[in-house]
């Protein structure tokens, strides 16, 4: 209690100090400095974890022209490094890791095998035959219906494949279809091409 | 029909090229530089050679990429409210930052609570097709830790301010950081989702004894590298010339089958071609 009392008698005796009339000061009073600003604008974002953004999944392809309608399983990579193929050739696989239909860039991938010993020949053996400008619909799991047409149906053979390019995920939108073609080894059971489809967005 | 083949594919090309937005912006003349600010309760002014950058930089912010021209910069934080650099917080310091180098300067605190930055290079190489890059850094006010990975240990005994790496298939990992020698977390356990192709980056941050250790993420993609090819046919029945394919091991119906398809995909081929 004491140095409280102590503290107000000398705050006081201090105003009754600045009570007295000021000496007249000719100093300027001191501006504000204005607070710089930033040379460039420089983006951020928040460092927290966030939750992954899931793209909506391709799970059905129609192509009308050559009466494929086949459902779509996500698919990724073989131990061996290529891209995983289901064993059902009536399944067609999307390549998960690249693009989707709903992307913004980028190539959707979609594989299914040609044929299988036991299945014979699957829907994708009709790739080769689809008509010029054939419509391609690609249903997204979000119920979304996304429309394409066909650029160019094309054999490449397997070693001369521009998969950056295939598999690109930074241009415009659109989507490959692969399976393969061209002649057939019997040694190793093996095509010597892919037949590569690509279709822009309608 | 080969050469029209790769036109095709290369106007496909010209056509993706067009809208590339490259991922990160490094070239042979320049480097890419993130800042994080790691240092709790104290918002700050970031200034490169002299020159405010960052106005107002709040702690838990990650700033960037700045492409810069690869050089010496001279960095300096100070208070939010300072007017120049003359009396940084943290600095100054130099940062040498190579071409066609990505990195992280991160403002945060030392092991023993003082404020401090440190230069992180980012590993920007390719990683394999679907996988993922798991980086760790330890920029806490805290000793040693290990980091556990779906409670297990991933990472052991890593000190302010290093950092551990590796590449992880693609998933969901359960991230906490417990101090070395000790199970119970002193932060998370949290979900890090580990995405192919993206080099994801975790800051250990805050202060063990002011008990705000926290994680922050930063993430950079474009890593991501393609599957060596598409082998989409094992039997030889779409093929263009197959003699003999329907000796090796096909069954009478199978055979069959295989004409009537491979018929009706000849037949197709040479409407579409006409």
């Amino acid at each position: 209690m004491a140095p409280r009392i102590l503290a107000l008698t000398a705050m006081a005796l201090l105003l009754a100090g600045c009570a007295a009339p000021p000496a007249q000061s000719i100093t300027p009073k001191p501006v504000a400095s204005p607070a710089p600003t930033a040379v460039i604008d420089v983006p951020r974002q928040s460092s927290e974890i966030a939750p992954v953004e899931q793209v909506a999944a391709p799970v059905r392809i129609q192509i009308p022209s050559v009466g494929v309608d086949i459902s779509i399983a996500p698919v990724g990579i073989q131990p061996d490094g290529f891209m995983e193929i289901p064993e059902n050739i009536t399944v067609a696989g999307w390549y998960q890791y690249g693009s989707s239909p709903s992307s913004d860039t980028g190539s959707t991938v979609i594989t299914a095998h040609v044929d299988d010993f036991i299945q014979g020949l699957g829907p994708f053996s009709r790739l080769a035959s689809m008509p010029a400008q054939a419509e391609i619909i690609v249903t997204t799991d979000d119920g979304v219906d996304h429309r394409y047409q066909l650029e160019s149906v094309q054999n490449v053979q397997k070693a001369q494949v521009p998969l950056d390019q295939v598999f690109d995920r930074d241009g415009a939108p659109r989507i490959v279809l692969l399976t393969c073609g061209g002649q057939f080894d019997e040694n190793v059971r093996q095509y010597s091409d892919n037949v590569v489809a690509i279709a822009n967005p309608l | 029909m080969r050469n029209k083949i790769f036109a095709g594919v290369a106007a496909g090309a010209i056509a993706a090229v067009g809208v590339a937005i490259p991922a990160n912006a490094i070239s042979d003349t320049t480097a890419d530089l993130y800042v994080l600010h790691a240092v709790p309760g104290l918002t700050v002014d970031v200034y490169v050679n002299g020159e405010l950058t960052l106005d107002d930089f709040e702690p838990g912010d990650l700033a960037g990429p700045l492409d810069l021209p690869a050089d010496t910069y001279t960095v300096a934080i100070t208070a939010s409210d300072a007017v120049d650099d003359s009396a940084p917080a943290i600095g100054p310091i130099d940062l040498t930052l190579e071409a066609n180098m990505s990195y992280t300067a991160v403002a945060h605190l030392d092991e023993s609570g003082d404020p401090t930055a440190s230069l992180f290079t980012n590993d920007l190489s390719t990683v394999a097709a679907g996988e993922g890059r798991l980086t760790v850094r330890h920029t806490a006010a805290a000793p040693a830790v290990d980091v556990l990975a779906n409670d297990a240990v991933a990472f052991e005994n890593l000190s302010n301010p290093d950092e551990v790496k590796a590449d992880l298939p693609v998933g969901t990992i359960s991230a906490a950081v417990a101090l070395t020698g000790t199970t119970d977390p002193v932060i998370g356990p949290a979900d890090v989702a580990i995405a192919e192709g993206v080099n994801t980056i975790v800051y250990a941050w805050g202060s063990a004894s002011d008990d705000n250790l926290t994680l922050a993420v930063q993430t950079i993609d474009g890593l991501h590298s393609n599957p060596t090819g598409v082998d989409a046919g094992t039997a030889g029945l779409a093929a263009d010339n197959n003699n003999g394919i329907l000796v090796a091991g096909l069954g009478g119906l199978a055979a069959l089958l295989a004409l009537a398809g491979f018929a009706a995909t000849r037949l197709s081929a040479a409407r579409a071609a006409k």
